[in-house]
């Protein structure tokens, strides 16, 4: 038995990061022994989420029954069990899985970001987004933003010597103002870049990562500033 | 009527017709999902507040849930379980996402280590119902470790990383408990698939 597969219950339980349920998600995708322990093991799980029933507020039926009326469906997805996994497919599958993960980190603000740069940087980038988050040894930290605003994902690769961060959600930074990201080593801090103009999110690709000890966001004058001006908004500890 | 010591006759737990509801959900029946939310809300509710704690978050964390149900009904496989597990995966994912969202987790960790995580406080809303029965008594059949493991994970949302710590136990072994666990649940509760 693989160490992936000791992973069924965790995964059933939701008892992994998105970077875990990623990359067993794709390990589903070749594995129809799994599969199967995976489609009862969830079903397992549910009971248990069966045992716990309590009358919601009367607001709560008004309220979704609303949101419904103006929530646009989505259609449905071919199985991946009805096709045959060609090798191209399984590739396809492999990014499928990764663009999971960066969806579950807000792939909104990344999409939007970078729309406005050119075709090939931008798939350049993509493609070294996907790499960190695909890393084996990918470690996602996350954070809440100032006053528990917005949230903010890190996810680092030592191996890579690089790191993806996704913020989003976060108070505007005012007008002619810009959130930047610093990573901190040994007392001096470093810019890993600025989400851009007034922007309250964005996805930011950091290199050199190693023997750095935290991540920081501040708010700074547009452009962005060659120190940190406090106070620090979030922090992240690495080590 | 049966026993409480019996089986469930078939894998799903799904009242009759649910499925086929969901299916007309899908289609854009706004009829058939208040019809799906009358069934199935409290369990999505009681579950979410169970993990999530607050009731105002609750409440916001089930619009969520409840509105993602009608957004995906289309993506419903009914190979894969049943309707109520599978609104009730959802409903767990999107507690879980904001437990951890909300918390930092040195903080969540050292918060729940000092709670008493007692076998009680889980099933405490468990009724006589014949569902409900058989799941405490299920859960009454696993090792202590094996429930704790899944007590945390489930009903408190933390990953098996965050478990492992909690219980002092080493990753391998956590992650086998919690297989382990459900497999010995899925048996006890007659679950099968396919």
């Amino acid at each position: 038995m693989t160490d992936i597969h000791t992973l069924s219950g965790a995964y059933a339980l939701d008892a992994v990061t998105d970077i875990e349920r990623a990359a067993f998600a794709r390990h589903l995708q070749q594995c129809a022994a799994c599969r199967q322990e995976v489609a009862e093991l969830t079903e397992t799980a549910g009971r248990l989420g069966g045992a716990t029933a309590t009358a919601p507020p009367n607001r709560l039926r008004t309220q979704v029954l609303a949101e419904v009326g103006r929530t646009r469906q989505l259609g449905p997805q071919r199985s991946a069990r009805a096709l045959a996994p060609a090798p191209w497919r399984r590739w396809t599958l492999a990014v499928a899985a990764a663009v999971v993960v960066l969806l579950a980190v807000g792939v909104g603000a990344f999409v939007e970001e970078q729309r406005v740069r050119d075709a090939q940087h931008q798939s350049t980038q993509a493609a070294r987004i996907e790499a960190v988050l695909a890393a084996p040894d990918a470690v996602l930290h996350t954070s809440a933003g100032p006053d528990g605003t917005g949230r903010v994902t890190l996810v680092v690769s030592e191996a890579r010597n690089e790191a993806v961060a996704v913020v989003r959600g976060l108070r505007s930074p005012g007008v002619d103002r810009t959130y930047q990201l610093w990573m901190v080593g040994d007392g001096r801090a470093t810019s890993a870049g600025t989400l851009g103009t007034a922007a309250s999110g964005g996805t930011v690709l950091i290199e050199g990562v190693r023997g750095q000890q935290a991540f920081a966001i501040t708010n700074e004058p547009a452009g962005g500033s060659r120190a940190p001006t406090p106070p620090q908004l979030a922090t992240i500890t690495l080590v | 009527m049966t026993s409480s010591g019996a089986r469930l006759e078939s894998g799903s737990i799904d009242p009759p017709g649910l499925d086929d509801l969901l299916r007309r959900v899908a289609r854009g029946d706004e009829g058939a999902f208040a019809n799906l939310y009358d069934q199935l809300a409290p369990r999505v509710y009681g579950l979410i507040r169970r993990i999530v704690r607050d009731p105002a978050q609750a409440e916001e964390v089930a619009q969520e849930a409840l509105v993602d149900v009608w957004r995906t009904a289309a993506r419903y496989d009914p190979a894969r379980g049943s309707v109520v597990s599978w609104v009730l995966t959802i409903a767990h994912r999107r507690a879980v996402d904001r437990v951890r969202a909300e918390q930092a987790t040195a903080e969540r960790t050292r918060r729940v280590a000092v709670a008493d995580v007692a076998f009680d406080d889980v099933v405490e809303a468990a009724t006589t119902r014949f569902e409900q029965q058989q799941v405490r008594r299920c859960l009454g059949s696993l090792t202590d470790l094996q429930r704790e493991a899944v007590n945390l994970a489930y009903y408190r949302g933390f990953t098996y990383r965050e478990v492992a710590e909690l219980l002092e136990t080493g990753l391998p072994t956590v992650k086998t408990r919690m297989r382990d666990a459900l497999i010995r649940l899925r048996d006890c509760l007659g679950v099968s698939i396919g």
